[in-house]
């Protein structure tokens, strides 16, 4: 092959170096950040005139950290749950459902993606504030669910569209009715699809802080919120070490995602 | 008198104002093996489809045992299928796709382990049963489907190509294994394809389908020999069609005659011709032999010949331009053999020709 990777030549060299190059630019940032979270200076320094656990003290002790975790942890996990079963039926709707204005609908549904988030969420913000919905735990679930759903049609949506039918078909003629082929025979054949849907809802959510800002009151805060504030408050390492701290959770979410998809076909 | 086992009758499939399949009726008997056989497009698996319930008939009846399928949806008409492609659960080893009917029918544990280790010795795939699918050949995938579509006794099992997918060797070493567990079970197959060959092979009796009518049904011998249409004669084997006319009619057979003045007694009519009128004479190429003299014969004039080993084929034209193939036996190795743009004269056996109305 012309692209081969052992007839490249010098070009070998240059590829790697470009390589480690666009790895070093974007791990950088983290890097910093979690040298930030151990450094000594009380001003964000960089690099660290010294190295203390304090800034990881600080944050345990003060329980608002913590309050504004669980709450954007209940938040997400809520958000992925319902994001996932409604992502799941729309996409059935639209990969295997014939009506008019299938396609139109299917855009309709992803127009959150495309859509500028503070449009959107100043919107929300006037039509919540009619229904009482804002700084309440329904009102965050609601704004984040229209945020993650295109995700997860996408991922739902994909997986079904590679799913044959008529192995479906095979399951129904073996006596399933179609309800039980569904259910024992496609859900399980797309729990990858499934699975990808349930995380990404639960990162659009987890990440989210436009919309947050909008939906937050002073109780009801998410953690990116919270950061947010505390940014422009005041300057604190505290912030660099919950930043690390969420860089090793999503680490961990990744890392057991690859763990689930290893050595399952595409 | 019983009812058939299986009776289609007067079924249709309309889509919009296309009939996919057109007023079709047929009987097939217990443990029968028939086929299905038709271009792509000749509603062979729609016919398929509204037997296993997935399409509903437009009119007509599908009557199994005396007892009509279309009210019973298709989880609950009991019937095996295997499909075109490839339909194993990818989430479920061999065995476990094999004992799935069985656990949605909620038999005993013990019983299905007996029944699956059954119909993996049926389709010879003992040592696979904890592969799972994606680990298997394309060919091993459908012996297992085979297998599972077999596993809750089936009254009837429908094959829509199962073996499209394959190469040429597989494939028939899968038709051998599909004939054998045929024998084997004793259980009634409809098996649709487009391979002529396929179709010849399995079959007890092939329905030949066409626009969406049954052209004919019958054994491979009498699709081969007998064809009752024109389109029947032009599907199975090669044959070429000459423009005639029907000179004298003597009950069913009559005298042709040539454009060429040539002619030929006693071949069979197809139908009601009047004589005078223009027919197509259907020529097996096997029953054109090359002539050693012209006196009455048909004069062509080679245009290719291929080597085939045990005979030669010729492609030769006729005086007036319509083309003829002969398979010329090789008997002694010094005979001498016809040669491209040489004129040659034929002859052809009257009793193996058929004539059919509207020479063309």
């Amino acid at each position: 092959m012309l692209l081969d990777y052992s007839r490249l030549g010098w070009l070998r060299y240059a590829l790697t170096g470009v390589a480690a190059l666009v790895c070093a630019y974007l791990l950088a940032p983290i890097a910093v950040i979690v040298a930030l979270s151990f450094g000594s200076s009380q001003w964000l320094k960089f690099p660290p005139p010294g190295w203390t656990l304090k800034w990881y003290r600080a944050l345990l002790a003060d329980p608002d950290w913590l309050t504004a975790f669980l709450t954007s942890l209940e938040i997400a996990v809520i958000v992925a749950v319902l994001s996932t079963g409604i992502g799941l039926m729309a996409s059935f709707g639209l990969t295997r459902g014939s009506f008019r204005g299938r396609e139109a609908l299917r855009a309709l549904f992803l127009t959150p993606m495309v859509l500028p988030v503070v449009i959107f969420a100043v919107a929300l913000y006037g039509v919540f504030l009619r229904l009482h919905l804002n700084g309440t735990l329904v009102g965050f679930v609601l704004a984040h669910l229209v945020v993650a759903l295109p995700f997860a049609i996408i991922a739902i949506g994909n997986a079904l569209e590679r799913f044959d039918v008529a192995i479906e078909d095979a399951a129904v003629l073996c006596g399933a009715s179609r309800t039980q082929a569904r259910l024992r025979v496609t859900l399980p054949a797309i729990r990858l699809g499934l699975f990808a849907a349930a995380l990404f809802s639960f990162l659009a959510s987890w990440d989210e802080v436009v919309v947050a800002i909008f939906m937050a009151s002073p109780d009801l805060q998410t953690l990116p919120v919270k950061i947010f504030t505390s940014l422009r408050q005041d300057l604190s390492p505290v912030i660099a070490a919950v930043s690390s701290c969420l860089v090793v959770l999503t680490a961990l979410l990744m890392g057991a995602a690859a763990l689930l998809r290893r050595g399952r076909p595409t | 008198m019983t009812a058939p086992f299986l009776s289609i009758c007067g079924v249709c499939k309309r889509f919009g104002d296309v009939a996919a399949v057109d007023n079709i009726s047929l009987d097939v008997d217990e443990g029968e093996f028939v086929t299905f056989l038709g271009p792509s497009g000749s509603g062979k698996s729609t016919a398929l489809y509204m037997i296993a319930g997935f399409e509903d008939p437009s009119a007509g009846d599908i009557l199994l045992r005396g007892a009509s399928l279309v009210p019973v949806s298709p989880d609950k008409r009991g019937i095996g299928m295997v499909f075109q492609r490839y339909t194993l659960f990818p989430h479920l080893s061999v065995a476990d796709n094999i004992g799935f009917p069985l656990r949605v029918r909620g038999c005993a544990r013990a019983e299905i382990t007996a029944k699956v280790a059954d119909m993996l010795r049926l389709v010879r795939l003992e040592k696979f049963a904890h592969r799972m699918p994606h680990k298997l050949s394309g060919g091993q995938q459908q012996r297992v489907a085979l297998a599972r579509a077999l596993a809750y006794d089936p009254p009837l099992l429908l094959m829509d190509e199962p073996l499209s997918a394959l190469d040429k060797k597989l494939r028939e070493e899968i038709q051998f294994e599909i004939k054998r567990i045929h024998n084997e079970t004793g259980v009634t197959i409809l098996y649709v394809t487009h391979d002529q060959e396929e179709a010849l092979r399995l079959s007890d009796r092939v329905a030949l389908f066409n626009h969406g009518a049954i052209e004919q049904v019958g054994s491979g011998r009498d699709l081969y020999e007998r064809p009752a249409t024109r389109f029947v004669a032009d599907f199975i084997g090669n044959s070429s069609f000459l423009r005639a006319t029907l000179e004298r009619r003597d009950g069913a057979c009559g005298r042709v005659e040539f454009p060429d003045g040539s002619g030929l007694d006693g071949v069979a009519l197809v139908g009601e011709i009047a004589a005078g009128a223009g027919v197509a004479v259907m020529l097996r190429p096997d029953h054109v032999h090359l002539a050693p003299d012209a006196e009455g014969a048909l004069g062509a004039r080679v245009v290719a010949t291929t080597y085939l080993g045990d005979c030669l084929h010729v492609v030769a034209a006729t005086s007036w331009g319509q083309t003829i193939d002969a398979r010329v036996p090789l008997g002694a190795s010094d005979m001498r053999l016809p040669e491209v743009g040489e004129r040659i004269a034929l002859r052809c056996e009257p009793s193996r020709a058929r004539a059919f109305a509207g020479g063309k």
